[in-house]
């Protein structure tokens, strides 16, 4: 099974060379790409790596590795047959091959794009993020892609197992557009290998017609009044931190009897529940669920569809959670060139603006903020001031037995 | 049956029809709401329809997803119909754990399925999903669904016929061709149409063999979930159900599915008596 | 009956029967057995603290593990729904085979084609189209209420009712067919004999059609029944918090819990339970309707 891989290092880099040569890949891409392909001809016993989804190089080769100081031998020899043009801009890919959500950009985005690069875009689509992530991870380097939108949280995971190549800022000028907190956020200090793409919350959302007097707290998702009519998302990180929250406990704790506490208050909400929700927007405008945990995003969602046009929205005053989802460049990607340009395209201030007035989450992009529909910039729910901003929390991904901790308790509770 | 009851089974059948195409219904008139949501009815309008003409990935989704399906209905047709007879019809060695080997694929969990194609072709083929990569996995889990129905229909069947045929001088093919072929075309039919619906609507198997440039139709669908399915899904669906209708309505014209009818004649006495 | 038609094998029917599995058989041994070994020996792994599989130490651990009772509801309902539709199925399909079959004429195979007409739309747009009907706002409530039959909407969606009807709508196509063929199949004489025998219509129905159909019922069984344990996504689309099924619970594991050991582990096991079940199944049925 592994034979495929023994000694098909050099083979890679000859076609690496090979590809850089006909694409004029400028040096330090090259480099890097050749420090992920010397760490996967190294791969460690295949089976175990591609049955945990997570096919890599061993981590530390694949992240840490300054580009030129790893695998010199092979990069001289590479560079030696293929005689690079040191362009500072080098010319792009003839495609581009995208995974993401549909409905996830501006309707013309892709279009405008291909206009102007004369780049062909190929949109593949996900049905869920599980499913991409175990696709992203299927050979350890993107399955064929070359650049997916993964959630904020996914980053670091991904770039320590070498899934994602670290990103060259000096093809993406106009990262400078990102607003200052975006130009060094936690989960990717430096945006090394990613960018930014929206951002949101994760609050109450509820039916003024049919709820009384103001929401404010988690608690109200507990509110027996509207027993069979109230909704969580189907996530259990979320659902769990909800919980934690009402309890006055940090978001992505993995104490035991934290965890436990939580889970008993959540065993007191399930009867209650209609649904622990995939379609958070359908339920609601349906009218099965009358008051909901959401994704903000997803609230103007709802208020764009006249049975539901006035729901209402709430960061609750106990804390809530700041997800966001990033574009990243795949380490296996044959176009990086094309991904680059496509980074800096939709970091465009207009561009940007673009994709959020499309589907109403809020981009980090600072410059983009004046094209953006002034209704969803003056609301506070899509665009808290700072002191609630900063009082957002952020969810980590969790891994292995911190994971199972979660895992385990969410299927103790809905099964 | 007497007359009664005939009647009762036929107002049982249309009631049945209804259940059938309640939601179809529902389907083609929600593919002229204005509401791009498409939950709620909001007014009347045709838009979708050059819309859809418009969105090329859909109709690329549409296109990957046929010509998976036409591949997979047309293989496991012919593998699932020649094992189903044979499980039904022969005995040989190792039959009794080729049965095994036709239920396990079905009593598998999709997800399980799906996963284990995409690390077997990752891993052991280099591969990262292609339209090749789901008419393999298609094939594979249509196979047993054609094989149940054969095995059905040819359970029971007179085998001397064959033998007989065999008897006057017909070759095996000869026999087969002309004996049980024909005998067991309305399984094989039958075993094609659920084929064809299995492949149409997979979306777990699908997702994890899908590769650049293979998204199926049920993908793009579920992909837009999360931001709205749009009427022009609706429409997409109309389109092929009216077009299947059509067809069905030129080739009922045309007598096409005027076929065998050994018992009409009996039917007719039996509302007689 | 269909046991002692059989004739003993000549080594030509041994031959071309082995003959006729060959595709079959090395097809399945490829694309589905080979790639599913991979995750057998998965579920006898283990994982390290970053959730990748490590196979140094294989064991049964994965197994106990999946035994524990607290799954025990969620694979309740999952026999509870398959059951219900599976005897629903077979109940509603029964009819509209022998229907198709007796009363078709030669509007038979037209018939047969609209059955599967709806399936050749798209699966989540189906259900989408169940959701506008049987939403709280939606087609059936507003009837209900218009009439005055209740003041209040029903809660449609999200319980066992929309589950089970969602799972009978999507799987009686896969009863109707097995059932047709095997209907089709019968000879008049057969009946008109047994209703000479048999005064009543049950009479006839129970000891000529039911023997003579059993393979066609134990097909539409099979074809119901095993897809209904194996369904995630219409429990998910259609059920609610209180409808959790063990397909959904290894989903779980596979996607956000992302433990491959433990989901192969009770994936396997749920595959051997449905498989030993429908297996005792069959030979129950063939008893009951050979004697």
């Amino acid at each position: 099974m592994s034979d495929r891989h023994d000694g098909s290092g050099i083979d890679l880099e000859r076609e690496l060379a090979h590809h850089m040569a006909e694409h004029r890949i400028s040096r330090r891409m090259l480099l890097e790409q050749i420090a992920k392909v010397g760490a996967f001809a190294a791969l460690a016993p295949i089976i175990a790596a591609c049955a945990g989804g997570a096919a890599s190089a061993s981590p530390s080769a694949a992240t840490t590795a300054a580009p030129s100081s790893t695998a010199p031998s092979a990069s001289t020899a590479a560079v030696a047959t293929a005689t690079p043009e040191p362009t500072p801009v080098p010319s792009p890919e003839s495609d581009l091959f995208i995974y993401n959500w549909d409905g996830y950009i501006g309707e013309n985005t892709v279009k405008d794009f291909e206009a102007k690069y004369g780049i062909k875009v190929k949109y593949d689509k996900f049905p869920d993020a599980s499913t991409q992530i175990t696709k992203i991870r299927s050979d350890g380097k993107g399955g064929g892609y070359d650049l997916t939108y993964p959630g904020s949280t996914d980053v670091a995971p991904l770039a320590r197992d070498g899934v994602v190549a670290a990103l060259d800022l000096s093809l993406i000028p106009n990262i400078k557009n990102l607003g200052p907190t975006w130009q060094d956020p936690g989960y990717d200090p430096g945006n090394k290998f990613s960018v930014p793409n929206y951002w949101w919350t994760t609050g109450i959302a509820w039916n003024p017609k049919k709820v009384k007097g103001d929401i404010t707290s988690w608690a109200n998702l507990w509110d027996e009044a509207y027993k069979g009519k109230l909704g969580m998302l189907s996530d259990q990180q979320e659902v769990f931190s909800a919980g934690g929250f009402r309890l006055g406990y940090k978001p992505n704790t993995t104490d035991d009897a934290e965890l436990d506490a939580i889970l008993a208050l959540l065993k007191t909400q399930k009867p209650l529940l209609r649904d622990y929700t995939e379609d958070d927007i359908g339920d609601f405008i349906g009218g099965q669920l009358w008051m909901t945990q959401a994704w903000s995003g997803d609230w103007v969602q709802m208020t764009y569809d006249d049975a539901t046009k006035d729901a209402r929205y709430v960061i609750p005053s106990e804390g809530a959670i700041r997800g966001s989802d990033v574009m990243v460049v795949l380490s296996g990607a044959q176009h990086p060139i094309a991904a680059h340009l496509w980074i800096d395209f939709n970091l465009d201030a207009e561009v940007s603006a673009g994709n959020s007035n499309y589907i109403g989450y809020m981009g980090p992009n600072l410059a983009a903020q004046q094209f953006i529909d002034p209704t969803i910039l003056a609301n506070p729910n899509l665009n808290p001031d700072k002191g609630v901003y900063d009082a957002l929390a952020e969810l980590v991904s969790l891994e292995g037995a911190d994971l199972d901790k979660y895992t385990k308790r969410w299927l103790e509770l809905t099964s | 049956m007497n007359r009664g009851g005939s009647r009762w089974l036929t107002a049982f059948a249309i009631l049945i029809y209804a259940f059938l195409f309640a939601p179809i219904v529902v389907l083609i008139i929600f593919s002229f709401n204005t509401s791009r949501r498409n939950f709620v009815w909001a007014g009347f309008t045709t838009d979708w329809y050059p819309k859809l003409f418009a969105n090329r990935d859909l109709l690329e989704a549409l296109s990957v997803t046929l010509q998976v399906a036409l591949i997979a209905v047309i293989a496991a047709t012919v593998i699932g119909s020649l094992l189903g007879l044979a499980l039904a019809r022969m005995r040989f060695r190792g039959r009794g754990s080729s049965e095994v080997l036709v239920l396990l694929p079905m009593v598998t969990p999709e997800i399980i399925m799906g996963i284990s194609l995409l690390i077997f072709f990752s891993q052991v083929f280099g591969q990262n999903g292609s339209l090749g990569q789901i008419a393999i996995a298609h094939i594979t889990f249509c196979i047993s669904y054609v094989a149940v129905v054969v095995r059905a229909r040819a359970r029971g069947m007179d085998p001397h016929l064959e033998e007989a045929a065999r008897d006057l001088g017909s070759s095996s093919v000869g026999a087969f061709w002309h004996v049980t072929l024909p005998l067991i075309a309305p399984a094989v039919g039958a075993g094609a149409m659920l084929a064809f619906a299995l492949s149409f609507d997979d979306l777990v198997v699908t997702s994890f063999n899908a590769g650049v440039g293979s998204t199926t139709l049920p993908i793009f669908i579920y992909s837009s979930i999360k931001f709205g399915v749009t009427p022009q899904i609706n429409a997409i669906s109309t389109i092929i159900v009216a077009v299947v209708a059509i067809a069905l309505l030129i080739g009922w014209r045309l007598g096409t599915f005027e076929g065998e009818d050994r018992r009409q004649v009996a039917a007719e006495t039996d509302t007689r008596a | 009956m269909a046991e002692a038609a059989r004739p003993t094998p000549s080594l030509r029917a041994r031959l071309s029967g082995g003959l006729l599995v060959l595709p079959g058989v090395v097809w399945l041994l490829a694309f589905f057995l080979l790639p599913l070994l991979i995750i057998f020996v998965v579920s006898f792994a283990s994982k390290d603290a970053t959730g990748h599989v490590i196979f140094g130490d294989l064991g049964l651990r994965n197994y106990l593990e999946a035994t524990k009772p607290e799954f025990l509801p969620a694979f309740a309902n999952s026999v509870r729904y398959s059951l219900l539709t599976t005897i629903l199925s077979l109940a509603i399909g029964y009819p509209i085979a022998f229907w198709i079959s007796r009363h078709g004429g030669r509007h038979k195979i037209l018939l047969l084609i609209l059955v599967m007409l709806p399936f050749w739309t798209s699966y989540l747009i189906r259900t989408y189209a169940w959701m506008i009907i049987l939403r709280d706002n939606g087609v059936a409530n507003s009837i209900l209420m218009g009439i005055g039959l209740t003041s209040d909407p029903i809660a449609f969606l999200n319980t066992d009712f929309s589950v089970v009807l969602g799972m009978t709508y999507g799987f009686l196509p896969f009863a109707i067919l097995p059932l047709y063929v095997s209907i089709d199949r019968l000879d008049d004489s057969l009946i008109q004999a047994g209703r000479d025998l048999y005064a009543s219509g049950r009479g006839v129905f129970v000891h000529v059609m039911l023997p003579l159909t059993m393979p066609g019922i134990i097909a539409a069984s099979i074809l119901t029944f095993i897809p209904a344990m194996g369904d995630y996504v219409t429990p998910d689309l259609l059920g609610g918090a209180q409808t959790s099924t063990i397909a959904k619970v290894v989903q779980v594991l596979f996607t956000s819990g992302r433990d491959w050991p433990y989901g192969s582990a009770l994936g396997f096991m749920l595959m051997v339970i449905t498989l030993a079940g429908t297996f005792l199944a069959i030979r129950a049925l063939r008893h009951e309707a050979f004697g």
